[in-house]
């Protein structure tokens, strides 16, 4: 485009307003895009498990009530199911650690069946099911913790009165959309302990992860898994592990209404700030847009001089903004934000993509004014006027 | 007098222009009607605020009369709206302006692009008619100067480059040397008559100074709404006597001053 030039030196002259403009828009993109991230990390993490053909199966009552064991077993006879495992999460404290990482009490027998994007070499996994105190770890986690096979590991129980000794048995990996942070150990172990103490919780269990043959319907299995139950003891809920993981972000409050609420407040306060900015770069060009005009510049020619100057501010504030979460998130540890649960976090590219729209949109917005008063403006009262 | 050809360029029936100023009612011209014919070099003198601005700007197609008709270069203008005259006046005139109004971040060859952005020009084509446009004003060295890093004279002599570099028929300038010292201002009035002679351009020049005027093939003086044809020699002894009213309600003159 034959403009650009011009465009680009406008832009320039107003060095520091543009500057501000820019910065403002960066910052608050920055944000905006960081929470649309969340959502949709959350969101692409469920896309990515429906591949795998697994349901959740929960309580009716939710993650909270607890299920007897016996459940996995039931399951596990029923039609187009091919494995299942209990999963309960143990919450227990390493050394000094102030929050927990991700401890699951699981089935060996069954784990490699259901969750079968990791790998855990075969003679690790023999060792691992024959060891009752033994464990699994994650490759990431086990070389942040500089974890060996062999090595002991001390859980201290935070909502179960007991402590965990467990022993690396094997070290798996896994693909860059699973949790290389996690711990796999014996059930039975654990419900050992529980029934030692006369746990409420002995015997019983939170999820049952179970793997869809390939031929079977996900949905099918999943109602059938609902009848099977419906008039027992414990009535279950089955659900595709993308609903479930879904389902987390919907637990905490109605996040993603709050999140698209707060980005339209920030988008609008931002297209006022940057309205403001441009209306007074034109105001002191007025002399300049009536001369274009005597010149032969058309009134559509002037709007788009204007809307484009907006724009190009607005996109260099959100590449600034998108720019610097990508690379945050990219090279910084999502643990250190402190937020249980949370190991890995990465910026999807349609929640980049997302930010880079909205600064596009906000550059647009905040033109508007400024760009039809400019193509409105009277040649002759422009030409008069002594700035 | 010059001979001239039959066809005018500008050509006014029964124009006049009011402007309204809250209930106020404003007479600029009335009844006006004026030939220019092609390749003619027309001074336009009067008191300030006796019209010469709205004159141009009426002639540019900037504005509209209240009554009567402009023709310009064959073009009644009254037949073409809003956008239709802005696409006219891209290619049949050039204005030329007592501030200059360069745009000063752009060079003195992308001021002089500017007018062609419009066109289909390729950019190769465009570089071609902006050196010659440079050229002929004696700019071609200063094509990478910024408006702030030229004298005024040379700033203006950027502005009638942009005004020509689209080739138009008619060159509206309004008091071209009413911001430049004696000698930037001859050597602009040097550069119009030369558009005039050699390369044929009508010109309308608006403006304060007689020794200017006298560059013109014609001097029309516009007082309360009315063209009278001037008498050079009139105004001079006026003025060499003291008697000039004109000077005093001129303000925006300094050549006027320096000529003095
Ligand atoms: N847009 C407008 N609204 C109201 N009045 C106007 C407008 N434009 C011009 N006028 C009035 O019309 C009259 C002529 O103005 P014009 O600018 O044409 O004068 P001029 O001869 O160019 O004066 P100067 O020598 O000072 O430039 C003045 O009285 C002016 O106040
Ligand atoms: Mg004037």
């Amino acid at each position: 485009m034959k403009f650009l030039p011009y465009l680009l030196k406008n832009v320039a002259r107003h060095k520091l307003r543009n500057l501000f403009t820019m910065l403002s828009i960066g910052v608050s993109l920055f944000l905006v895009t960081l929470l649309y991230a969340y959502l949709d990390f959350q969101e692409e993490l469920g896309k990515q498990s429906a591949d795998y053909r697994r349901l959740v199966v929960t309580h009716v009552e939710g993650l909270t009530a607890l299920m007897p064991l016996a459940v996995v077993d039931r399951i596990r006879a029923l039609p187009g199911v091919k494995a299942a495992m209990p999963l309960s999460w143990f919450g227990g404290l390493y050394q000094d650690d102030k929050l927990p990482f991700a401890q699951f009490a699981t089935d060996p027998m069954q784990c490699m069946d259901v969750w079968t994007e990791y790998r855990l070499p075969p003679e690790q996994l023999l060792a691992w099911q024959q060891d009752r105190t033994g464990c699994v770890v994650g490759n990431v986690i086990a070389e942040k913790r500089g974890w060996k096979l062999g090595d002991r590991i001390v859980l201290k129980g935070t909502i179960y009165d007991c402590n965990l000794e467990l022993t690396v048995r094997g070290i798996y990996t896994g693909p860059d959309s699973g949790d290389p942070e996690m711990l796999w150990f014996h059930y039975s172990y654990f419900d050992e302990l529980l029934k030692a103490r006369r746990a409420r919780a002995a015997g019983r269990i939170g999820t049952v992860f179970v793997k869809v043959a390939d031929e079977a319907n996900l949905a099918d299995v999943a109602r059938r898994i609902d009848e099977r139950f419906a008039s027992s003891d414990t009535p279950l809920r089955a659900m595709t592990e993308q609903a479930f993981v879904q389902s987390f972000t919907e637990m905490v409050g109605n996040v993603q209404a709050f999140i698209q609420n707060t980005a339209l407040a920030v988008v609008f306060a931002l297209v006022c700030v940057a309205a403001n900015a441009m209306a007074m770069s034109l105001r002191e060009r007025v002399r300049e847009v009536a001369v274009l005009k005597a010149i032969g510049f058309q009134r559509r020619t002037i709007l788009g001089l204007v809307l484009g100057e907006a724009m190009l501010i607005a996109l260099a504030g959100g590449i600034i903004g998108v720019g610097s979460v990508k690379l945050l998130t990219t090279f910084v540890d999502p643990s250190v934000a402190g937020i249980p649960g949370l190991t890995r976090f990465y910026v999807p590219w349609n929640s980049a993509f997302t930010g880079l729209l909205l600064a596009v949109g906000v550059g647009l917005a905040s033109g508007v004014i400024p760009a039809v008063r400019a193509a409105n403006l009277s040649v002759v009262d422009g030409l008069r006027r002594v700035v | 007098m010059h001979s001239l050809p039959a066809q005018p360029v500008v050509q006014l029936r029964h124009v006049s222009k009011e402007y309204y100023r809250d209930k106020l009612r404003i007479p600029v011209l009335a009844d006006t009607s004026l030939d220019i014919p092609a390749g003619e070099f027309v001074a336009v003198m009067g008191p300030s605020g006796s019209g010469k601005s709205t004159l141009l700007n009426l002639c540019a197609g900037l504005d509209r009369p209240t009554t009567g008709t402009i023709v310009v270069a064959g073009q009644d203008l009254g037949e073409l709206s809003e956008s239709q005259l802005t696409r006219w006046r891209s290619e049949h005139l050039g204005f030329i302006f007592q501030l200059y109004n360069l745009m000063p971040v752009l060079t003195a060859f992308e001021n002089v692009e500017l007018p062609l952005l419009l066109t289909n020009l390729s950019r190769r084509e465009r570089a071609r008619h902006v050196e010659t446009a440079l050229r002929i004003v004696g700019l071609e060295d200063r094509m990478h100067h910024y408006p702030r890093q030229l004298s005024g004279g040379q700033e203006q002599r950027v502005a009638i480059a942009r005004a020509i570099v689209t080739d138009p028929v008619l060159l509206l300038a309004d008091e071209p040397t009413g911001n430049l010292d004696a000698v930037a201002a001859v050597e602009v009035l040097d550069l119009l008559a030369q558009l005039n002679a050699e390369f044929g351009k009508t010109i309308v020049m608006v403006t304060h100074d007689p020794r200017a005027a006298r560059r013109a093939h014609r001097i029309l003086h516009l007082e309360k709404g009315r063209f009278e044809e001037a008498d050079i020699e009139a105004i001079e002894r006026g003025r060499s006597s003291g008697g000039d009213g004109e000077r005093r309600r001129s303000p925006r003159a300094p050549s006027a001053e320096i000529a003095g």
